[in-house]
């Protein structure tokens, strides 16, 4: 599993395919798709939208994050960091925001590489660029 | 040389973009695009203006066309900010206009004549709030000037609490 985070528009999906090899018509669109094909997925772009979804149905993020990792191990998820700024004063958001952070940790932690993105440059916070 | 300094607010951007070019011994040029209104803007203005007394920069104001600075050849440069550029270019008006394409061209041709370049900007993309389409519009055209600045730059250092982390060439420190 690898995971590409950073801001909003710092290039994480360019960094996909530069470093990892796959377009973005391959990639599986977390704002947009059915649930279920995450599991398959070769590779999630904003998987954090994918949560907020989630959190909207009532969707358990976090189950559904933790099979994400057991059954799709090869995937790449990209997600935004949204924990930066203010803590909202809506619960939905704030909820919605705690998910994300907490799901994101998961897939770090299950990641052999994470990679930040920020002015479109990568930076490697676990794994190495050989190890790709 | 051209630098990109990036960082979230108050980390020490200002400091850190001087201190590149402290040791520049030709003539200096401060390019400030702040729009002067309001009481934040006074503050911040009068701060910047303090710290920088002393060390002989020529101070342009420049709340737009940033191509369409006259300075001459050879000279070090301050821009500081892309993020007020931004919003002069796209909000100014009184309608939402693009701005990527003409900051970024205009910074570029002013790179080709400068001997020092240092180019101060913002992060805006990681509070996770969803924002007005024109904010939006606004992080996204904020991200992509400094993802185009980093292609072309031969530094691109954030600022964290006043410590710099080179992602890009190198800090000095």
């Amino acid at each position: 599993m690898k995971m590409i985070i950073g801001g909003a528009y710092q290039g994480k999906v360019g960094c996909a395919t530069k470093l990892f090899g796959i377009d973005e018509e391959a990639m599986t669109n977390g704002s947009t798709c059915d649930f279920d094909e995450i599991f398959t997925a070769v590779c999630i772009k904003s998987y954090h939208k994918a949560i907020a979804r989630f959190v909207a149905q009532g969707v358990d993020p976090i189950a559904f994050t933790k099979r994400l990792c057991e059954e799709n191990e090869d995937v790449v998820v990209i997600m935004d960091e949204i924990g930066c700024g203010i803590v909202p004063i809506v619960k939905a958001e704030r909820v919605k925001r705690e998910a994300t952070g907490r799901c994101g940790c998961m897939i770090a932690e299950n990641s052999d590489t994470v990679v930040r993105v920020i002015c479109g440059i990568p930076v490697y916070l676990k794994g190495t660029p050989d190890a790709d | 040389m051209i630098t990109l300094v990036t960082g979230g607010t108050k980390c020490g951007k200002s400091s850190y973009a001087e201190r590149v070019l402290e040791s520049f011994g030709g003539t200096k040029y401060y390019v400030a695009t702040m729009n002067p209104v309001g009481d934040d803007a006074q503050e911040i203005i009068a701060r910047h203006t303090e710290m920088r007394r002393g060390k002989n920069y020529i101070t342009i104001e420049c709340l737009r066309d940033i191509g369409d600075l006259d300075i001459p050849e050879g000279c070090g440069v301050l821009i500081e900010c892309i993020g007020n550029l931004c919003a002069n270019e796209m909000f100014g008006s009184g309608e939402v206009n693009e701005a990527v394409l003409k900051i970024t061209e205009g910074i570029r041709a002013l790179s080709e004549r400068t001997a020092e370049l240092v180019i101060v900007t913002n992060e805006v993309g990681s509070d996770g709030n969803d924002y007005s389409p024109d904010t939006m519009q606004y992080i996204n055209e904020m991200a992509s000037i400094n993802r185009c600045i980093a292609e072309f730059a031969d530094n691109v250092v954030e600022c964290v609490y006043g410590l710099a982390v080179a992602y890009k060439g190198k800090a000095i420190c």
